[in-house]
């Protein structure tokens, strides 16, 4: 546990020094601040206290935001070379990986929790179903929870952190766009499997209120996935 | 405490280990030698456990390096050649970290810290940022997490490389220091370095072990000879044939110079000590005596051109 702790420490600490961090941070409190201002006309008097139209696009924003955010995590230890210290120290390979994952869950949540201000601007002028909200955050932490997961993947696969990048939000991105836009054009059974992977529908159930089991599980599932295989591809490094 | 069997490392097809064996006994510095690409930093890659083996063996303080790679990286302080850091954080944060990642609690870290950062003269160096520290300091850094939990065995990928000519002397007295409680491997290309404060030396060459030994058993293979050069009070025949007739002497040459008689002998031994006694013996005043050492240079040269040779002679058989 203490590994694990050290590393994840060491992680966050890493994360903050850089501009990235904050990049990333502000980059998406803008965005959606701005996404509130254009849908200003959602919250004008009589109209439902919901976060729905504020966070409708924002697993769109994330698959930019958070390979940006993983992208250093094991590139750079590439990069630099300490990934050699690192793998001759006594830690397992998954220790590392996930000590890492956790700095980066860390600091997505830390970005998540200044968007708070939205539905504590709603109790104050409005009513809004906190449980709604809750699940809301549920999908978004759900949503992180996945795609850091994937970015960590990427991250792994190339000491260039700008490739990692491009590798981690290039196809988040298409499955995101193309699953959401083409999902409609399918009929019967074609249908029901495509829209096992859309990502905008299955955050659109938790931003509407909805907790599905199928949904925790899709993301959850999915995060174990990555995991279990950038831990295969550290694992490889030894190898070459 | 270092046990190397028949270690071999092919990346592709191409082999930077070939074959390896050899052992590292407790309480001794051993240098591993080689000129650049020699595969030093691969046989060391492999016994911290950064690496595995293509084929072969290496036990670590009786850890198998392959099967049991943690233990033996919780019980080997390793230098990198490169010393990699992270810039970003401080000397002091930086070592704290590493002394989580072996798993030290607390009061056990910060002794322990306390005591590598004494050793590594770091005390002032402790809050700065490593990405502002010179060459020397990094170094430095490095070593001292090398060393943080006690190690038993520390292994030291040129570790003077950069550091200027204090620093280098400074680290080989700190060597010397450690070697008291823990046998050093540590690979270099400079000779002087190897032969001031080794025991033994272990030559590579192209992946192989080309010679090894202490540092004077390499000396006395350069040619088997030693040359004497004497300068005695005497007459010039009886001179050159009584020391003809010492043990061990291939071959002499005198030339007279005004009574004195100069020699130039080559012999099997310590031909010097022989040709004090007999100038002693016979009352001949002695002006010069003095024997050339071949110098490790000489040996390194020389076997790196054998084992070409040696090369060059198998690509010609197998045509």
């Amino acid at each position: 546990m203490r590994k694990l702790g050290a590393i994840t420490q060491r992680e966050l600490l890493s994360l903050f020094c850089s501009p990235i961090a904050y990049i990333v941070i502000a980059g998406f409190w803008l965005v959606t601040g701005a996404i509130t201002i254009w849908n200003a006309d959602a919250f004008g008097p009589g109209k439902p206290a919901t976060l729905r139209d504020i966070f409708m696009w924002t697993p769109f924003i994330l698959t930019i935001l958070v390979p940006a955010m993983s992208m250093r995590t094991l590139s750079e230890e590439y990069r630099s070379g300490t990934f050699e210290t690192l793998m001759t120290a006594p830690v397992s390979d998954a220790q590392m990986v996930f000590g890492k994952y956790l700095a980066s869950l860390i600091f997505y949540v830390i970005m998540l929790a200044g968007t708070l201000i939205y539905p504590l601007l709603m109790e104050v002028f409005g009513n809004p179903d906190w449980g709604e909200v809750l699940a809301l955050y549920l999908g978004l932490v759900l949503l992180g929870i996945a795609f850091t997961a994937f970015s960590m993947f990427a991250s792994s696969l190339t000491r260039d952190q700008a490739v990692a990048w491009i590798l981690g939000a290039m196809p988040l991105m298409l499955l995101v766009l193309s699953v959401y836009s083409l999902v409609r054009r399918f009929e019967g059974w074609q249908r029901e499997v495509v829209q096992q992977f859309n990502i905008m529908g299955r955050f659109g159930q938790f931003a509407r209120g909805q907790v599905e089991l199928d949904g925790v599980v899709f993301f959850l599932a999915t995060a174990v996935l990555f995991l279990f295989l950038t831990v295969k591809v550290v694992e490889s490094r030894r190898w070459r | 405490m270092i046990e190397v069997r028949n270690l071999s490392k092919y990346f592709g097809k191409r082999c930077a280990v070939n074959g390896i064996s050899f052992t590292v006994e407790p309480n001794t510095i051993v240098g591993f030698l080689g000129p650049n690409g020699a595969g030093k930093t691969t046989t060391i890659r492999i016994l911290t456990g950064y690496m595995p083996p293509t084929s072969g063996t290496a036990r670590v303080a009786g850890h198998d390096v392959v099967k049991e790679s943690l233990a033996v990286r919780s019980v080997v302080g390793y230098l990198p050649e490169a010393v990699p850091l992270y810039p970003e954080m401080r000397v002091y944060e930086y070592l704290n970290f590493r002394g989580k990642l072996r798993g030290m609690d607390r009061p056990r870290r910060e002794a322990a810290i306390a005591r590598a950062v004494e050793r590594c003269w770091l005390a002032e160096a402790l809050t700065r940022p490593i990405g502002q520290l010179s060459r020397g300091y990094r170094q430095r850094v490095g070593l001292a997490d090398a060393l943080l939990h006690s190690p038993k065995v520390l292994i030291l990928d040129e570790p003077t490389v950069g550091l200027d000519p204090t620093q280098v002397r400074e680290t080989r007295a700190l060597l010397r220091e450690l070697a008291a409680d823990h046998p050093i491997l540590f690979s270099s290309h400079t000779l002087s370095e190897v032969e001031a404060i080794c025991q033994r030396i272990l030559i590579i060459h192209e992946g192989r072990i080309i010679a090894s030994g202490t540092v004077d058993e390499l000396k006395a293979q350069v040619g088997g000879q030693r040359r004497v050069i004497a300068e005695l009070k005497g007459p010039q025949a009886e001179v050159t044939t009584a020391v003809q007739k010492l043990a061990g002497i291939v071959n002499v040459r005198a030339t007279a110079d005004g009574g004195w008689t100069r020699l130039d002998i080559a012999a099997n031994n310590n031909a010097q000590n022989a040709v004090s006694e007999l100038a002693a013996g016979r009352g001949w005043a002695v002006r010069e005596l003095r024997q050339e050492v071949p110098s490790l240079e000489d040996f390194f040269v020389k076997a790196i051109v054998d084992a070409r040779v040696r090369q060059a002679g198998a690509k010609e058989d197998r045509r």
